[in-house]
């Protein structure tokens, strides 16, 4: 059983197992990175680490009615990086086998993984590696 | 010396025989011898005597008895200017007694036809004068009665103008009547009004109050609800305060499980714990956001209330204004029916004093009415006088004129008369 943290960009419900994230801060302080793309929103100091911050929702092109408002910062094993969401919702435990292939397309554009399905929401599991290496590519 | 004529006769064969027998005497004295001398001498001596004697004896007779004649004859021919006038004599006789009769009648013929006359012509001029002064009379009293009859005219027509008069006086008081009660019912509705009015003020006063306490406690409430709104505020602060902790806790029960998973197997409990502390958290901020839906719905019915309460106020103090109005209206709706109670009476007294004077009028009217009667009767009596003195007057003026004619005539009669030289042309 794998746990999944489900949070919300915009109208979009995705996914994120928890063994890739460090901490969720609330609103943290963020500060101006010059010369950096809109979609890094600055960066946080979290107990000493300088991390940047994403916002996802506009990296990933969803449309969303207000800025994020919670901050994930994912392990430092997978990357030091600090994903910005709408809301966090909670902490569920999923069998990865009852996961759904995702289309090759929104894997490629979108991260995703695959889809899951919880309480009638469609969950888009966020493929994080791929994130963290189409951020590197940049 | 008065001598009668048969005394003069005596004398006269006295003187006759005494000259025969004084020649008788004389004769022989002249120396004529001859007897038949001496008769024819005496003879014709007193023949001579005897016919001188009788030739101015008769001589003188004959003249005065002319005279008198001749005066005879004018006295009765009229002619009474003269006197008879004998010859000087120094021994009168009775044809100077005849003479003084003569004269004597003369004079009282004369006497008496200047009275006649000069009577008769003053009969005459005043017969005219009379005869004039009768026409003057008649044509006056022709005028008079014209002017009786117009007069009497004048009167019956003046008779029906009074009895318009009076039927109009009677319409007017009638009227006047009328306007008096009229007057009298606007007097009383006045009294009505006033009344009405003041009940209608008091009761004006009496909303005021109430309109007034109302406010008092409306604006209690509004403030009680601001109150109470302010105090719904706080509590939605403190349901904030409330979500927010719930929210937090619920972010350091999701960090906890993170923790918690990444201590594997030891951790498990605290992921437990984790989990309920996450559970109590979600249904705190469910409580949280039911009590912010209440007090959201409290708050916007709070507004309603308040509101309501503002536009309770505002059309209170419309109200106020409109019984403020109101009670205005009241006094003036007071003060006009006071002053037309004033207008009412006195235009009562009024009519009632001219109804007063109608009476009096119509009984002055009555009695002018009364007069004219009386003087268009008296005029029709005067009309009937006038008319016999009318007749009277005509009557008198042919009487005058007959009379006038009467002393034309005796005029006339004794115009043949002629009383002295110079009048005889008359």
């Amino acid at each position: 059983m794998e746990q999944v943290l489900i949070f919300r960009l915009g109208g979009e419900w995705f996914g994120l197992e928890i063994s890739r994230i460090q901490e969720i801060v609330e609103e943290p302080r963020l500060d101006y990175v010059p010369r950096s793309p809109d979609w890094l929103t600055g960066a946080m100091n979290l107990h000493g680490s300088i991390i940047p911050v994403l916002d996802l929702a506009l990296y990933l092109g969803i449309a969303t009615m207000a800025p994020p408002g919670r901050v994930v910062v994912l392990a430092p094993v997978v990357a030091i990086l600090a994903i910005g969401v709408s809301d966090v919702y909670r902490i569920v435990r999923f069998a990865p086998e009852t996961f759904l292939p995702s289309a090759e397309e929104d894997n490629r554009r979108h991260h995703i993984a695959a889809l899951y399905e919880y309480e009638g929401l469609v969950i888009n599991m966020l493929d994080v590696v791929s994130l963290s290496a189409s951020l590197q590519s940049i | 010396m008065r001598i009668g004529i048969s005394h003069k006769f005596t004398m006269g064969f006295i003187i006759v025989v005494a000259s025969i027998v004084g020649l008788n005497l004389l004769v022989p004295l002249l120396g004529l011898d001859q007897y038949w001398w001496h008769q024819l001498f005496s003879v014709t001596g007193a023949l001579l005597v005897g016919l001188v004697m009788g030739a101015l004896f008769s001589r003188i007779f004959t003249n005065n008895i002319r005279i008198l004649r001749e005066a005879a004859e004018r006295i009765s021919s009229g002619d009474l200017s003269q006197t008879v006038r004998l010859s000087e004599t120094l021994f009168p006789d009775e044809t100077y007694d005849l003479g003084q009769s003569l004269n004597k009648v003369n004079d009282n013929l004369r006497r008496l036809v200047g009275s006649v006359r000069e009577s008769s012509r003053r009969v005459a001029d005043s017969a005219k004068g009379l005869s004039a002064t009768a026409e003057e009379m008649t044509a006056s009293s022709h005028d008079l009665s014209n002017t009786v009859e117009q007069i009497s005219r004048g009167a019956e027509n003046q008779a029906d103008t009074i009895e318009k008069t009076t039927r109009l006086i009677r319409e007017m008081a009638m009227n006047t009547e009328l306007v008096a009660s009229s007057a009298h019912k606007v007097s009383e509705a006045v009294d009505l009004s006033v009344q009405t009015a003041q009940q209608g003020g008091e009761t004006a006063r009496q909303t005021m109050e109430r309109m007034m306490q109302i406010l008092s406690d409306v604006e209690k409430s509004g403030a009680q609800v601001v109150t109470f709104g302010a105090r719904v505020q706080k509590i939605g602060k403190i349901v904030e305060v409330i979500n927010n902790v719930a929210q937090k806790t619920n972010l350091l029960a999701l960090n906890a499980t993170i923790e918690a998973a990444r201590a594997g197997e030891y951790g498990r409990g605290f992921a437990v714990v984790a989990e309920e502390i996450r559970k109590l958290a979600d249904s705190t901020t469910e409580s949280a956001g039911e009590i912010s839906s209440l007090i959201s719905q409290i708050q916007e019915e709070g507004q309603g209330v308040e509101r309501s309460l503002r536009s309770s106020i505002d059309e209170m103090a419309a109200g106020k204004k409109a019984i403020d109005l109101t009670s205005t209206a009241f006094a003036e709706i007071i003060d006009t029916a006071l002053n037309t109670q004033v207008k009412a009476t006195s235009i009562a007294e009024l009519s009632q004093r001219q109804i007063e004077g109608a009476n009096e009028m119509v009984a002055a009217v009555d009695e002018i009415s009364q007069v004219v009667s009386d003087n268009a009767a008296a005029t029709q009596e005067g009309s009937a006088a006038t008319q016999q003195q009318s007749a009277a007057m005509e009557e008198m003026a042919h009487a005058a004129q007959d009379l006038a004619t009467y002393a034309e005539n005796l005029l006339e009669q004794v115009k043949r008369f002629r009383l002295e030289n110079s009048t005889t042309a008359d």
